[in-house]
């Protein structure tokens, strides 16, 4: 109860800081004049191929016939195509969709196509009987599409529809922005007020238009779903109108490195809070505690976890033995699950069928698989949790609040001899206690008692590889190495992917290929293949080849060395953030080829990232007598890093791809 | 009577299914077809029977043995369907390594969603799916289907193996077809003739292959079809609803493509004038083609609708003009009709576009084309259009479509034509460098390179798709470089039937030249480094098809900072093969290095034993394009 108050103070808080300036909308549907086709480029981006004159919405809550609420969304945009490839624009697709009992459907849709003809603006209208298009993606999913006629470079054309939905709980999210530039972007919210709604603000730019206004509305709900006389009811109320708008939006660019561009895109999202009278009180964002209990006792989350289950024994039975510990029992149970079962949906936070149907069915989501983990470790009575989270490519979501809609994503926590062990069963190649890198977004909430708050931010995490590389004069004279590479649980799983999907043969190949046709490659072996708990480790043996050249430039870090900066945009806008901290080192023992004598070696150095030594790269030789060793080794210790940053990884790398480039130059005894 | 036979067939089939339990265990696969396998087919049964009324059914079983992950994807079964093709029957069974049964699917496991591409804004593609997502290995899935077809101008295909990592024990394939309307088929792999009963007014055809091993993928191979056994079929008449037609030769197919488009080509008379407008004072059929490709270009744009006949139908000149745009049916059709209004005749020309250019199997006339382009002959030339296309110069056929056989029709039917194939005398990339390199080993270049014919389909792609700052971010990112950075780019594109865009990128690099202690090693070869590797084969089984032919000529002069000493040089390289040719030299005189690089890339197919030679002339190649300069610094 506290925190819904605090939630409505805030926007109480918010609604007193909207201004009252009356900033109109700029244009209106069907008023297009000579005048609008003469911008031929807009200040705004003078390289963009189609500019969006105006992206208007709204979302208004109306009663409805189903003894309900619904949204009424009403979407107008008018872009003006500049040239070719901004023909896209003319492609629109609208999704709609329907659980079944709940739906959203399509109303009101006008397209027109405006073009400048001898000095006069020329209308053509889209037939919206028999151009409009139907695609129905499954049963849950429809996309409605149609194309604009009559497009030509420099044609204004515009488009108006309403969809009715169901969903009041979560809104739709207006996008200020996108991959096209705006002239102006506004959204308006109808909030009655018995509906409390709290916002989600997100994005770098500044409001224009901000602005609070309170009328009266009428609001008519009916129920014609009942066999019997249908109930009416009629009521008026306050209704806050909420208005945003922002002129001059700039187009989002992408850049690599993020985790998800979802995370810096100009956004507002709504999510209902409350109900209040003249409708029943209800809260629906409670405290993180309640709401995990409330998950815990949903049926498509919780309530089958929190049961008996009996019926697990015939498959856990088998699993365990006797005087198995907590752990051993653990790892049993985790990797039954994860080797019988498909996850074919890394998306969703609820069930869609049952425990005992997925069983059955041996495919289902992330939240089945891991809530049946859960399940099943409970059942032999170690303590687990599912554990929600929102996944890197869903943006982060905001810790404090019980915001559902921002959840995408059940784990599970467990105390495995009073330790707190991660599971998800989901990867087929993933190890015990380890996640997949899509759960590194910020924190998860347990779904327990205090709803525990769980960091997984990428900075946690440090993917490591150690390379170990001999090289000598053998007794045959030939000049011969081995390698031994131990890589972390990301690149270890990158390589068990591989060999599972291409066969071991074709990974050899490849391996083979990256080393060039100067090294004769055998005794390739690899440990661990199907020890998922353990890192891979691969070793193979080389000859070079050696045509008794007067000079040999030798490059001691062979494939190994980062041959390209993987920073290479030259710019950035946006944070860095990476998947990992990382730790490399690859040590070199080498003898000198005999019958030559070192002319050249590479000299030391160490370099740091910053003053904090966030970034290290350390490279030293040294040479004794006949042998030569060298230890390189790169570290970042934080995976995020600030646009400002920027500059310094990439001149860091810079020095690291120079560095590893140096060779070692023998010359011939003479 | 008809009737009959099919129950004798089916309680054929059941014996064979139900005989025992253990039909699928896998200890009665033969050893041989374990080897290198990830899946097993353990048997196919096909049949597919075509009516009097040319209707047709698929009757369709099979059964995987899934070994191992790898195979996985094989217990997926899908089926497509559309408005012509539905699915009346779809089951399917998993069973244990014993050949236990462990489940069957119901109903409501089988998927059915939208199939349509991405690029279409309709079509009417649907795909009904199901898999069992098991994992203990090795397990068995069979899958049975029937389907239901309304008309028979697409017949099934039959390549009993399906991969290369998968042996077939045995595959069935059968055709009932009315003996009045004659079956036309081609094999590969393939020699015996299939076996032919007669049955009441109908024919039945059979092919039936046992025990086919897996076989190694290997690079540039012929197409899999070739590879192992295959059948393609047409029957001599068919229809495709409510039209008729004939695959008796290639002239009767084209005749039927024809019909289908003829008589969709009246265009507005304010169209028809602004033809005349248009060529009204133009002398040649070029410059005419020319001034109405562009109109073309300028005033339509591809939408993709695809429902039913209208796959194969085109929509008429007159919705292109009021909706100004189309698919490449419309798009040509309308091409056509302009061309027609000032008097030029061309040919319709149906063609499969895309990777494959030696798609045609020329023996069998039948629907075996994706895509629709425009062919005007023009006195002894012929010029080729690409009608979907808003960039591409008239006459000049991309990679898409270019080098491969298709089929040009009128109102007298159809007839196999070439498109023009671009050699490595066409495919040019002559690229000239200026650059020097500062105390800090930094380069400082000035590029040009002309790209011409398929060497600058993608560059022009690339210049037409992207805004200047998207281009700008792509050429930031793209260049083989370790960390550089792009001053100033240019694109010129001179349009012909040979085109040509011209590159100039001004850009510096950090570290080119890598400094180690007191040598500089530079490499010469800046930014034309084959990226082409092979791996040593034992035996190589199949024929090597080279794709595309090309010619890459490098010059580049970079000067060198003062007080260095040349240490070592790359040695010349001339190479000369039947794949191609390889020139190499690198001279220093005074402090500036020259570079000149020729290599020539032929087309062509050649036998396996030639593999050896091809991989040491790539890595020949290779090699040579990374050999450096070695400066040490006077003391």
């Amino acid at each position: 109860m506290k925190l819904s108050r605090f939630l409505l103070l805030i926007i109480c808080v918010y609604s007193y800081q909207f201004a009252v300036a009356q900033n109109k909308t700029p244009v209106k549907f069907g008023v297009v004049s000579a005048k609008d086709f003469e911008t031929k480029v807009y200040s705004l981006d003078s390289n963009a191929s189609a500019v969006i004159i105006a992206d208007v919405g709204s979302c208004t809550i109306e009663g409805n016939l189903k003894g309900w609420f619904s949204a009424v969304n009403k979407h107008y945009r008018r872009i003006h195509i500049l040239n070719k490839n901004g023909y896209d624009l003319a492609n629109v697709s609208i999704n709609l969709y329907s659980n079944g009992a709940d739906e959203e459907r399509l109303e009101k849709l006008k397209a027109v196509t405006y073009n400048l003809v001898n000095g006069k603006v020329v209308e053509t209208k889209l037939d919206t009987k028999s151009s409009v298009f139907e695609d129905k993606i499954d049963k849950k999913r429809t996309v409605k599409k149609f194309t604009f006629p009559n497009i030509k470079e420099g044609s204004i054309i515009e488009y108006e529809y309403s969809t009715i939905s169901d969903f009041i709980n979560s809104p739709d999210t207006w996008a200020f922005q996108g991959s096209y530039p705006r002239l102006w972007s506004e959204f308006t919210f109808n909030a009655p007020e018995f509906f409390n709604y709290t916002f989600l603000t997100q994005g770098y730019l500044a409001y224009t238009v901000k602005e609070t206004n309170v009328v009266q509305d009428v609001f008519t709900v009916s129920d014609l779903s009942t066999a019997s006389a249908s109930k009416h009811a009629s009521f008026i109320a306050y209704v806050n109108v909420f208005r945003w708008a922002i002129k001059d939006v700039p187009a989002l660019k992408e850049e690599s490195f993020t985790t998800s561009i979802d995370n810096h895109i100009q956004k507002i999202a709504f999510e209902l809070v409350e109900r209040k009278s003249p409708l029943t009180n209800y809260t629906y964002i409670d405290s993180w505690p309640k709401v995990a209990q409330q998950m815990m006792d949903y049926d498509k989350f919780g309530s089958m976890v929190q049961r008996d289950n009996g019926w697990l024994k015939e498959i856990i039975q088998p699993l365990i033995s006797a005087g198995d510990d907590q752990e051993v029992k653990a790892k049993k149970i985790y990797a039954w699950v994860r080797d019988n079962f498909t996850c074919t949906d890394k998306h969703r936070l609820l069930m869609d069928q049952n425990l005992k149907n997925l069983v059955k069915s041996r495919n289902g989501t992330d939240a089945e698989i891991n809530l049946l983990l859960t399940a099943m470790l409970r059942y032999v009575d170690i303590t687990a949790d599912p554990v929600i989270l929102s996944t890197r490519d869903n943006g982060f979501a905001y810790s404090n609040f019980p915001i559902m809609s921002q959840y995408n994503y059940v784990i599970c926590r467990a105390v495995v001899n009073g330790n707190d062990v991660l599971l998800d069963a989901t990867e087929p190649l993933m190890g015990y206690g380890q996640l997949p890198l899509r759960c590194y977004n910020g924190y998860a909430r347990a779904m327990n008692t205090g709803a525990d708050l769980i960091n997984l931010y990428a900075d946690r995490i440090t993917e490591t590889k150690n390379t170990l590389v001999f090289i000598i004069n053998d007794e045959s004279g030939k000049y011969t190495g081995s390698l031994q590479q131990t890589s972390g649980v990301y690149g270890s799983m990158d390589i068990r992917e591989k060999i599972k999907s291409k066969g071991m043969e074709s990974f050899q190949k490849d391996i083979k290929q990256a080393m060039g046709s100067d090294m004769s490659i055998y005794n390739f072996g690899i440990d661990s293949l199907n020890n998922y708990n353990a890192p891979i480790d691969m070793h193979y043996e080389f000859d070079m080849e050696n045509n008794g050249e007067d000079i040999i430039y030798l490059s001691p870090l062979f494939g190994e060395a980062y041959k390209e900066n993987p920073f290479k945009a030259a710019e950035r806008r946006y944070p860095v953030e990476m998947p990992y901290c990382m730790d490399e080192i690859i040590s070199v023992q080498l003898e000198v080829p005999r019958g030559y004598v070192v002319d050249e070696l590479p000299k030391s150095m160490v370099l740091k990232l910053n003053e904090d030594g966030d970034g290290i790269f350390d490279y030293r030789v040294s040479q004794a007598g006949e042998n030569i060793s060298l230890q390189c080794r790169i570290q970042l210790k934080r995976a995020n890093f600030a646009a400002e940053e920027y500059q310094l990884l990439r001149e860091f790398f810079t020095q690291v791809v120079k560095k590893e480039g140096e060779q070692m130059v023998f010359k011939k005894k003479k | 009577m008809q009737k009959l036979s099919l129950l004798i067939f089916w309680m054929a089939f059941s014996c064979q299914a139900f005989a025992g339990d253990d039909i699928y265990s896998v200890a009665t696969i033969p050893a041989a077809l374990l080897k290198d396998a990830s899946v097993v087919k353990r048997m196919e049964l096909v049949r597919f029977e075509i009516s009097l009324t040319n209707e047709a059914s698929l009757t369709y079983k099979v059964a995987y043995t899934i070994l191992n992950e790898q195979g996985d994807r094989w217990a997926l079964f899908q089926v497509g369907y559309d408005k012509l093709r539905t699915v009346s029957t779809f089951t399917g069974t998993l069973y244990d390594a014993s050949g236990k049964k462990l489940k069957s699917l119901k109903k409501s496991d089988i998927k059915d969603e939208s199939g349509m591409d991405d690029v279409s804004l309709a079509d009417d593609n649907r795909v009904k799916w199901h898999d069992f997502f098991y994992k203990g290995y090795p397990y068995t899935v069979e899958y049975e289907m029937v389907m239901n077809y309304k008309g028979t101008m697409f017949l099934p295909s039959w390549t009993p193996q399906e991969i290369y990592n998968m042996s077939v024990q045995h595959s069935l394939l059968q055709v009932v077809c009315p003996a009045s309307n004659p079956l036309h088929y081609k094999t590969f792999m393939y020699n015996p003739p299939p076996v032919i009963t007669a049955d009441k007014g109908n024919k039945i055809y059979q092919w039936e292959v046992k025990d086919l091993q897996t076989k190694e993928s290997e690079f540039a191979s012929p197409a899999w079809y070739k590879l192992t056994p295959s059948v393609f079929l047409t029957t001599e008449r068919f229809t495709l609803e409510n039209y008729q037609g004939s695959n008796a030769s290639w002239r009767d197919f084209g005749k039927f493509v024809y019909d289908l488009k003829a008589n969709r080509d009246a265009l507005p008379a304010d169209v028809k004038q602004k033809v005349h407008d248009l060529t009204a004072g133009l002398k040649t059929n070029m410059e005419k083609i020319t001034v109405l490709y562009k109109y073309l270009q300028q005033h339509t744009r591809y939408i993709s609708i695809q429902l039913g006949v209208g796959g194969w139908r085109p929509f008429d000149a007159k919705f292109v003009v009021e909706k100004k745009y189309g698919d490449c049916k419309a798009l040509t059709n309308f091409m056509y009709a302009l061309l027609k209004e000032a008097g030029i005749s061309s040919l319709y020309t149906v063609i499969r576009a895309g990777e494959d250019k030696d798609y045609l199997i020329k023996e069998l006339p039948g629907p075996q084309f994706n895509h629709v382009i425009l062919m005007v002959p023009n006195g002894k030339d012929t010029v080729w259009l690409e009608c979907t296309s808003q960039t591409l110069a008239a006459g000049y056929l991309s990679n898409f479509t270019a080098d491969r056989l298709a089929l040009a029709v009128d109102e007298a039917g159809g007839k196999l034509v070439h498109t023009p194939k671009y050699d490595y005398k066409e495919n040019l990339q002559v690229r000239k460098i200026k650059a020097s390199i500062n105390q800090e080993g930094t380069l400082d270049a000035t590029i040009t390179t002309d790209y011409q014919a398929e060497q600058q389909d993608r560059i022009h792609q690339l210049i037409n798709g992207l805004s200047k700052d998207k281009l700008m971010e792509f050429l930031k990112e793209d260049i083989d470089l370790p960390t550089y950075d792009i001053r100033h780019f240019n694109y010129v594109e001179i349009k012909s039937e040979l085109p040509v865009v011209q590159e100039q990128l001004e850009l510096d690099a950090s570290n080119y030249a890598i400094s180690s202690g007191k040598r500089l090693f530079i490499l010469p070869n800046i930014i034309s480094r084959s990226q082409r590797v092979l791996n040593e084969m034992k035996e190589r089984k199949y024929d090597i098809e080279l794709g595309m032919a090309y010619t890459d000529i490098d010059t580049s002069s970079i000067t060198i900072p003062d007080g260095y000493t040349m240490e070592a040089i790359p040695a010349e390289v001339d190479l000369h093969t039947k794949f191609g040719n390889y020139q190499a030299r690198v001279k220093l005189e005074g402090n500036t290095i020259s570079y000149i690089r020729h290599f020539e890339c032929f087309t062509g197919t050649f036998p396996a034993a030639d593999y050896e030679a091809l991989r040491q002339f790539y890595d020949k190649v290779y090699k040579a394009d990374r050999s450096k300069v070695v400066l040490v610094k006077n003391q």
